[in-house]
């Protein structure tokens, strides 16, 4: 039997962990309401008059405008992310259920394998969801879908992968989920935060941060945010949206990057790990 | 391949306290080797280090002649083990649970739904089949244990403590499972439980402080020392 076939049926029993759990429809409904709250707020408080966005452009990126503001996923992408990989690995030392798993005739490598692909097609799945929702809207209200939304979608599962293998990366070496899901969350919102702002003021470009990166999923959509933004560049909130106009391919390779080293990172040590 | 097990030299390390000081041990196919000793002796570290889920500090552990720490897979793939105690993902039934493991081990299709229907019907577990394994109690899920062991019929059995958290009734119909197994597979097993012991093996190695005491028959022991008993305590230290 090949590793591949065992890879599948890891993946499988680990996505069937992931469908029967309660994380997994919470995650759905916390962003099917993030995203219906966020299309309902921007049309019924008119979100572009009251932040006095000119008509002109308004007539020309309304489409792409609006895209940009129901499809900031960034947030969502992280805790579902993190949600349902956090525990991965750990669990299976802190609930001795690797007593069962690992004497069996299977590479660690293919089972963390396994549970990195149940993790992502949960996170996926959500995602693409909240996506369709936003399509759904975009058509409604301006008959039309920008082309920009696959990049923003590409950047945003992008941002999954990435912290998947960070909570992963967590999850081999820390004896808990919790404190691997805790800690996820505090490297990402806080310790890059700082990092990226630090930079920033220094006068040096963070295009390397994950956070930085991630925030280019508002910038696929091929409209200048200075020109959209610009006479209102004094700071609070535009500020954020300016500097999010980071190119997005390098955003994505960065993330690419994050992924594919910290995921490397969770496979050598929970291969080294012992079951003490 | 004569020998099933062979354990040459073995030792293990945590953070500086040595659980197993160079430990030999040959077991030949279709023996019955208990592993005996008080807490902390080094049984459970002897048995995890067999199936691959610690890595010996020296030494070398073989199982039907393949290194286990060099070739860990190949290794197990003839062993169902029993290790501390088990827990089970919540979210299966045992059903499920036997499926999953029965197809990482190449089983499938109308022969791994054979065998589970008849591994689970050997621990009696018919009725909870397809229950969550949530709503399962201590006792249970050990029978879930024996279950998921033998679902292979594999030739080596690996057993910790097999009769943990069972009822008196559940102690005697696994002691029957495990002496009907040993007719057919070699099985090592340990136990601080000297009554287990006698009943499911022939011989006996006793180990304390991670040394082996002694490896012989329990029917010479039981000469050698006028009972099982005052071989047990002559061997082993009193106190940890």
């Amino acid at each position: 039997m090949s590793e591949f076939e065992k890879l599948k049926i890891v993946t499988r029993y680990e996505l069937l962990k992931q469908f029967r759990g309660k994380r997994f429809y919470g995650a759905l409904a916390i962003t099917v309401l993030a995203v219906v709250l966020t299309i309902g707020l921007y049309e019924g408080l008119d979100l572009p008059r009251q932040m006095g966005i000119p008509d002109n452009i308004m007539s020309q990126y309304g489409a792409e405008i609006f895209a940009i503001f129901v499809t900031s996923m960034g947030a969502m992408a992280i805790l579902a992310a993190v949600f349902f990989a956090g525990d991965a690995i750990a669990s299976e030392f802190e609930g001795k259920t690797g007593y069962i798993l690992f004497p069996n005739p299977v590479k660690r490598t293919t089972i963390v394998v396994g549970k990195y692909l149940a993790c992502f097609i949960a996170t996926a799945t959500i995602l693409f969801i909240a996506y369709l929702i936003s399509a759904g809207a975009l058509l409604g209200f301006y008959g039309q879908v920008p082309g920009g939304i696959l990049g923003s979608l590409a950047i945003a599962l992008m941002l999954a992968c990435s912290m998947i293998s960070m909570a992963f990366a967590f999850s081999s070496v820390l004896k808990g989920g919790m404190g691997a899901t805790i800690a996820t969350l505090l490297t990402y919102m806080v310790v890059f935060s700082i990092i990226s702002m630090s930079l920033s003021y220094a006068g040096y470009d963070p295009w390397f941060m994950p956070d930085r990166a991630g925030d280019t999923m508002t910038a696929t959509y091929g409209i200048s945010m200075e020109q959209v933004f610009g006479e209102m560049a004094g700071g609070g909130s535009m500020m954020g949206m300016m500097q999010a106009s980071q190119d997005p391919v390098l955003g994505f390779l960065v993330l690419l990057g994050y992924a594919v080293i910290l995921f490397g990172v969770s496979i050598v040590v929970t291969k080294r790990r012992e079951m003490i | 391949m004569r020998e099933s097990i062979v354990i040459e030299g073995l030792s293990k390390y945590y953070n500086g306290f040595l659980a197993l000081d160079n430990l030999s041990l040959k077991i030949r196919k279709n023996e019955d080797v208990a592993l005996l000793g008080p807490n902390g002796a080094g049984k459970t570290t002897t048995l995890k280090l067999l199936c691959g889920l610690l890595r010996p500090s020296s030494g070398a552990a073989y199982i039907n002649g393949i290194n286990v720490v060099e070739e860990r897979e190949r290794a197990v793939s003839k062993v169902g083990a029993i290790l501390e105690t088990p827990e089970f993902y919540p979210f299966l039934t045992p059903e499920e649970t036997l499926s999953y493991l029965g197809r990482l081990r190449g089983m499938r299709g109308r022969r791994l739904g054979r065998r589970i229907m008849e591994v689970i019907e050997l621990v009696r577990l018919e009725e909870w089949s397809k229950v969550k394994i949530e709503k399962f109690s201590r006792g249970m899920k050990q029978r879930l244990a024996i279950a998921q062991a033998l679902l292979h019929d594999p030739p080596i059995l690996i057993l910790d403590e097999p009769a943990l958290g069972l009822d008196p009734r559940g102690m005697m119909e696994v002691r029957e499972i495990f002496k009907e197994a040993r007719k057919r597979k070699t099985v090592l097993l340990a136990s601080h439980l000297l009554t287990e012991v006698a009943q499911v093996c022939d011989k006996v190695a006793i180990i304390d402080h991670g040394q082996l005491r002694v490896y012989d028959s329990i029917a010479h022991l039981k000469r050698k020392y006028r009972s099982f008993e005052r071989a047990y305590l002559k061997l082993t230290r009193a106190a940890i």
